[in-house]
């Protein structure tokens, strides 16, 4: 090689070399603005995706830049929703089956979680409540209009039994405990981490009572109608979801650390509700049956004012996920 | 580099089974990946299939019939499990998707067997379509899942074949470049050289012995550079230029043809000379009608100068005559030694008078200018003949010959005289 092509190599590297590093410094030059958008999370290890995006910095790469506004349980979420307080929310499909019967204004983008044993039937053991028969003339807590409420009447209803067969109280979820163990109740229906307290702190006046399977619980993102902004924002959002979501199936170590730390849980507690976990981003038709089953059950078992169903599909916007995962998205358009 | 040209085409060569071999490994590595893809592809089918069959199932069968048996169910449920237990090797996210089937598949099997534990005696209607809502949305949980596993292989399957594009085109890019130079440079290189060897040889053909030295030395050229060199040095020492040697030529054969052409006793033109000459001017004058005339010289009573004086001083005085002669003519005219002490002198241009007026003053200026001999003045004499060439000349000859017939005259009148042969004369 003569010296003529050894300088125009080394010229060429440079100039490649000097590519790459101008386009990883000014990258941020030619990205669009960043969206701040504040997102309710319910404090549930449910919502480990968002607390592993946060940790593991997932949105940094997406358009938006994101605020947690943390809050007790979906319904709350969903609430600071429809206030405008948060432009997004992490709500159960219990929570968005009861407000689409409402008719409230909004939609669903994800389903980026499912467990099967989320919720819970604790008894005092003094109660001698050993199946769901034993529940007739009992005083029992839930917390109203949640996945609590739904799933204690699917309950009931195994047995031949409604809502009407028991007497209700309605609590707020963290309140639940404190009724229980004043002997408020004879039974509550909390989901976790309020199980997983009341276990700690009753141990021996406790009975937790197998109910793994029997209720599928999901935690999705939702927001106000969304117009073309709420979209291209939610999309973001899922991005970042995805990227936690890997890093969940693969560091699942780490991810519980970040769930422990964020929450300030035992790791016991972590090591109790993760089998029963699955991290997956969808919006299948599965939701959907299980949004229109939670509706007709709730007018059926009359939980609700509401008498006429409403058109669930309404309340789901897939235009996000088509953008993020179009292969996770299997519902009819 | 100073490598040879045939260890660049074996690293050429080489660079080029290099790339082959990993095009080959790629097209090998990404069908194992599509292969793979089709297998997860294919797995995922087949779960769908047998949830749609447990689907099925669930919308034909009464489950809650008293009679109902779940034999049918179960050896579905065992297919399924047994599908669910040996699927292919899973990337990661179809993995997470998989374990979200397994999940799905243990709460269907709890809730069939919830439902059908006592065919819920004391449930009401609605709780029995309700459940068997959650029976269907369970399915579908599932086949969502499996649907799902299906796209992700079909995104694989793309990408793989999308990036081995890639790879082929830009590898196949690159070995053109590759390619292109290298061939580029190797034929440049042996251009360039063969150029500077050619010019070499241009320029010892014109005599200039010049070592070569290659602006891309390799070792083939090398050697024959080395020899070349070699020779150029060696001929360098032994060869004399063409244009020194044409030099020579032209300046021997000059001296040769005037030695030819001239007396070698009086230096001016001999008879040879003389009739090339007057042959060209009685050609002219023939062609173009111009007056020539023709003077023939004798020195008079030379023979007794010779025999009182000797040979020596014959010479001198013919010498002496030439010079007088050479004195008085024009540039044009021509002055040749015809034989012994006779003399011609061609007149170009020039008739009978101008001819007669020459001779006088040639003879004048000899009458002034005698020659002295050992303190002697010897005199001489010349008897002139003119001839002017006329119509009835048809060769040069017959001008020379009335110029001699002139002269002859001459001396019979008694010397040192000019006598002019005319036709009148002749007859």
């Amino acid at each position: 090689m003569n010296k003529k092509a050894l300088h125009f190599s080394v010229l060429t590297f440079v100039i490649c070399v000097g590519i790459i590093v101008s386009y990883v410094k000014y990258q941020s030059f030619w990205q669009s603005p960043k969206h701040a958008v504040t997102i309710a999370v319910s404090k549930t290890p449910l919502s480990t995706p968002f607390y592993v995006a946060k940790a593991i910095g997932a949105f940094d790469k997406t358009c938006v830049q994101v605020k947690f506004s943390e809050v007790v349980g979906g319904q709350k979420a969903f609430s600071e929703v429809m206030s405008g307080k948060a432009d997004f929310g992490t709500s159960s499909d219990s929570v968005i089956a009861f407000q689409s019967l409402a008719n409230k204004d909004f939609v669903t983008h994800a389903m980026f979680v499912q467990s099967d044993n989320d919720v819970k039937l604790i008894t005092h053991p003094s109660a001698q409540i050993n199946s769901a028969a034993d529940l007739k003339g009992k005083r029992i807590g839930v917390t109203k209009g949640t996945a609590s409420e739904y799933f204690l009447s699917t309950l009931l209803a195994l047995e031949g039994l409604t809502t009407e067969d028991v007497l209700l109280h309605h609590f707020k979820p963290d309140e639940l405990i404190n009724g229980y163990s004043q002997h408020e109740v004879d039974a509550i229906v909390p989901w976790e981490p309020f199980a997983f307290n009341s276990a700690q702190l009753l141990d021996k006046d406790i009975k937790i009572h197998d109910t793994k399977s029997l209720n599928t619980l999901s935690f999705n993102l939702l927001s106000l109608k969304a117009d073309k902004i709420v979209v291209e924002k939610a999309k973001c959002i899922i991005e970042g979801l995805a990227v936690a979501i890997d890093y969940i199936a693969s560091h699942p170590e780490k991810a519980k650390k970040v769930v422990i730390d964020e929450l300030q849980l035992s790791s016991e507690f972590i090591e109790w509700v993760w089998p029963d976990y699955i991290f997956k981003l969808s919006l299948n038709q599965s939701l959907i049956l299980s949004l229109k089953s939670q509706v007709i059950w709730a007018v059926a078992t009359q939980m609700t004012e509401h008498a006429e169903l409403p058109s669930v599909e309404n309340f789901i916007d897939s235009r996000a996920m088509l953008q993020v995962d179009p292969g996770a998205v299997n519902i009819p358009l | 580099m100073n490598g040879s040209l045939s260890q660049r085409i074996y690293l050429f060569t080489l660079s080029c089974c290099v790339l082959f071999a990993t095009l080959l490994g790629s097209v090998i590595w990404s069908s194992h990946s599509v292969e793979l893809a089709f297998a997860r592809d294919n797995y995922a089918q087949q779960v769908d299939n047998q949830t749609n069959s447990l689907k099925q199932l669930i919308i034909s069968d009464n489950i809650y019939a008293s009679n109902y048996s779940v034999n049918h169910w179960q050896s579905l449920q065992q297919k399924l499990a047994r599908l669910l237990n040996s699927p292919p090797k899973l990337s990661p996210s179809q993995q997470t998707v998989q374990n979200s089937i397994k999940s799905q598949n243990e709460n269907l099997k709890r809730l069939f067997s919830q439902i059908t534990k006592n065919k819920l005696k004391n449930a009401s209607a609605a709780i029995k379509v309700h459940l068997k809502a959650r029976l269907m949305m369970q399915l579908e949980a599932i086949r969502s899942d499996s649907l799902q596993l299906s796209s992700i292989a079909h995104t694989d399957i793309y990408n793989t074949i999308k990036h081995e594009a890639f790879f082929i085109i830009s590898v196949s890019a690159a070995s053109i470049v590759a390619l292109l130079f290298g061939s580029f440079s190797l034929m440049h290189i042996v251009r360039k050289s063969l150029d500077e060897v050619k010019r070499a040889f241009k320029q010892n053909h014109s005599g200039h012995f010049q070592k070569i030295h290659l602006s891309h030395p390799s070792e083939e050229f090398d050697s024959i550079v080395k020899a070349f060199n070699g020779m150029n040095e060696k001929l360098s020492e032994t060869t004399v230029s063409l244009a020194v040697m044409k030099k020579v030529v032209e300046e021997r054969t000059h001296v040769l043809e005037q030695l030819s052409n001239t007396d070698p006793l009086t230096k001016v033109a001999n008879r040879r000379a003389l009739f090339e000459r007057a042959d060209m001017e009685f050609s002219r004058a023939v062609r173009g009608k111009n007056q020539l005339t023709l003077l023939l010289l004798d020195c008079d009573l030379f023979k007794a100068i010779n025999d009182e004086f000797g040979h020596l001083i014959g010479d001198e005085l013919l010498i002496h005559i030439c010079d007088v002669c050479r004195e008085e003519i024009r540039d044009i005219d021509f002055l040749a030694r015809y034989g012994g002490e006779e003399f011609i002198i061609v007149l170009p241009s020039c008739d009978t008078l101008g001819g007669i007026e020459t001779a006088n003053r040639i003879q004048s200026s000899l009458a002034k200018h005698s020659v002295t001999v050992e303190d002697k003045q010897i005199n001489v004499t010349l008897s002139i003949g003119v001839s002017m060439f006329s119509e009835w000349h048809e060769s040069l000859d017959q001008l020379i010959n009335d110029a001699d017939k002139a002269m002859y005259q001459a001396k019979e009148k008694g010397r040192n005289r000019i006598e002019v042969l005319t036709r009148k004369n002749l007859h």
